[in-house]
């Protein structure tokens, strides 16, 4: 399954490789913020994203994606520093299928990826 | 400002740092910072925006303590405060700026966060906008040490002298 994992912190995209590695999706493609990821979706089967980034944040990529009808399906998981109700709550109703408040654990990201994909 | 706001931020380091980097840091006093020197050789800086409360956090590491929050993060040992290092600081910053966010949110104080900007070298400055007075605590992690400054300013909220809020112990 290909996993594409957009982060503005190369570091955040490092350890949630690494999670995601240890749990057996090894097949990992990186993005830096929204636009990047726009380009990365080829093949994409899984899409982790960071909310607050530079040039395209994670919202406003959510958005692009559902309305292109070959991504309207693929599962996403918001992974973001912003736990505000308002905020989770904007971020479902935009398409994300669950979300995850930094800081989390290995354990917590891994159950939350497979909350979302068909096993 | 209310100390009960500061315990938000508080509260936000000592979870980013628990999950994290697996120990919680201690908190060693609070003071008012007078000026915009550093006192660490690395920080980042977070802006607040929203109609009731705006200001910033940063938070400030001398190098050793950033290279051992980089390693612990990603089991990668570093020498110097190179790029990875900074994006390191930058993120820890913007995961304690968020959490600090979503405690504020549920008093109804919302505001949003900017992305973190990192800034590095001996005596550099950090910047808090506005004449809104500096709050200054200082944290022991794993035998390091590093500081958190607030800036943060609530319109329409009682609010106690902030000499006195100083004087606090709490
Ligand atoms: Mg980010």
């Amino acid at each position: 399954m290909k996993v594409l994992v957009v982060d503005d912190s190369a570091t955040m995209r490092r350890i949630i490789i690494k999670n995601l590695n240890d749990a057996g999706f090894s097949d990992t493609v990186e993005a830096e913020n929204g636009i990047e990821a726009i380009s990365r979706m080829a093949g994409v089967e899984l899409v982790l994203t960071d909310w607050n980034m530079p040039v395209m944040d994670g919202l406003s990529f959510v958005k692009e994606i559902r309305r292109n009808t070959a991504y309207a399906n693929v599962p996403i998981v918001m992974i973001t520093s912003i736990g505000a109700k308002k905020e989770v709550v904007e971020a479902l109703k935009q398409g994300v299928n669950n979300y995850i408040v930094k800081p989390f654990t290995p354990a917590i990201l891994i159950e939350k990826v497979k909350s979302v994909i068909p096993n | 400002m209310d100390v009960k706001y500061i315990n938000h931020f508080i509260s936000a380091v000592n979870n980013t740092f628990t999950t994290m980097l697996g120990s919680s840091p201690e908190r060693q006093g609070l003071s008012l910072k007078q000026h915009h020197v550093a006192q660490g050789d690395i920080s980042s800086i977070i802006g607040f925006a929203g109609k009731l409360a705006h200001g910033s956090v940063a938070l400030s590491f001398p190098q050793e303590t950033a290279l051992k929050i980089h390693a612990v993060m990603t089991g990668e040992t570093l020498d110097k405060l190179n790029k990875d290092v900074q994006d390191t600081v930058g993120e820890i910053v913007n995961i304690i700026a968020g959490g600090a966010k979503t405690e504020f949110d549920q008093e109804g104080l919302s505001f949003h966060i900017s992305i973190p900007t990192v800034v590095v070298g001996k005596d550099h400055t950090i910047i808090h906008k506005g004449s809104t007075p500096i709050v200054l605590l200082p944290f022991t992690w794993e035998g390091c040490s590093f500081v958190m400054e607030i800036s943060l300013k609530l319109e329409g909220t009682p609010r106690r002298p902030i000499r006195q809020l100083a004087g606090e112990a709490f």
